[in-house]
């Protein structure tokens, strides 16, 4: 879909592409658990290059979040909306 | 060479049995032996689509359970002579039948048919498993709408697991003029997403009911949905064809407003 860089907002259609990519995203990662065990063993191996991982009392997550979603379609209103959290350690 | 296709999409009412008529019609107007098997048992609805309904003696259930050869089930079409219909049962359930039987009944089909053609039923569950257990390739039919295309997805993903990896899709019910306004997502929005190899696109056209309500392939009329799925059928059989447009064209008078009214 070309985008009128003038538009201010989005149309429908743009909604639905950003809604239905990120669902799609989500979903995937939640029916494939060994490519979640994977997505947690290399995250958690990239960041003990720069911080300790071993600490028990830390706790790492990753959240997937939206900003341009907005009922009124209106971009770069202040504003998320979280699709996805998943636990990383 | 016989090849097994199943017509699948996990959402329900986005037009498999619809495509898998059409297709059926396709291939068997370009000369193949095709049969359709309408593995939806309780709920079938290929045989209305076909306008067969008052041939049915027997079913897929009879054939698998040796009630009856399966030349005593199979229904020829009223349209084309090489196409033949294996009409579901309507007073059974998914459970009458098991992916093993229709690995069995397959390849009995494969000595007479150059394409076995499984209408699946909506869902991931016994239905699905029988549809694609003797498949060697999947055509995934989605619309460009969210809950659609998050189910064509999931199915994508149940067919590679299950070792089907021959897999195209068709999105259906694309209304071009609500794609031009921004308010549908486009042919290239829905592959972004999906990324997967498209064999067709349909649009949403008046047609389609009407055939439905013959009980006749809308495909071998003057229409775009017709053209479209007859363009299908060969690029299955390997013809690079490439994407029609999916509008009628459109009046001077009409672009002209679209320009005045465009955002």
């Amino acid at each position: 879909m070309k985008r009128n860089p003038k538009r201010t907002f989005l149309t429908s259609g743009e909604i639905a592409k950003e809604r239905t990519g990120l669902t799609v995203s989500a979903d995937r990662l939640d029916s494939r658990p060994e490519r979640m065990d994977e997505l947690r063993r290399e995250v958690t191996a990239v960041l003990a290059k720069y911080i300790n991982t071993e600490d028990d009392n830390l706790k790492v997550s990753i959240t997937f979040a939206c900003d341009t979603i907005r009922k009124s379609g209106q971009i770069g209103k202040r504003g998320r909306s979280d699709v996805k959290t998943i636990q990383i350690k | 060479m016989s090849e097994v296709i199943v017509i699948t999409s996990g959402k329900g009412g986005v037009g498999k049995t619809t495509s898998t008529a059409n297709i059926g019609a396709g291939l068997a107007r370009l000369n193949k032996k095709v049969v359709l098997v309408d593995t939806d048992i309780g709920l079938r609805n290929l045989d209305v689509v076909m306008g067969l309904e008052n041939r049915i003696i027997y079913n897929l259930v009879d054939v698998v359970e040796g009630n009856c050869r399966i030349r005593q089930a199979l229904i020829r079409d009223r349209h084309y002579s090489g196409l033949y219909l294996l009409p579901s049962a309507q007073t059974r359930d998914k459970s009458a039948v098991s992916p093993e039987q229709m690995v069995k009944l397959a390849d009995t089909l494969k000595q007479t048919f150059d394409y076995i053609i499984m209408d699946c039923p909506a869902g991931i569950e016994q239905g699905f498993r029988n549809a694609i257990a003797a498949a060697d390739r999947a055509i995934v039919v989605t619309t460009p709408e969210v809950s659609a295309i998050r189910d064509a997805d999931r199915i994508i993903g149940l067919l590679e697991s299950s070792g089907i990896r021959r897999i195209d899709l068709i999105i259906n019910r694309i209304r071009m003029d609500m794609v031009r306004r921004g308010d549908m997502m486009s042919v290239e929005d829905v592959l972004d997403i999906l990324s997967v190899n498209l064999i067709g696109a349909v649009p949403d056209e008046e047609s389609v009911v009407i055939a439905a309500n013959h009980g006749d392939p809308v495909l071998g009329s003057d229409t775009i949905a017709g053209r479209a799925y007859l363009n299908i059928a060969r690029r299955i059989l390997g013809e690079a064809v490439p994407l029609e447009h999916l509008e009628e064209h459109v009046s001077l008078f009409h672009r002209i407003a679209g320009m005045l009214g465009a955002k």
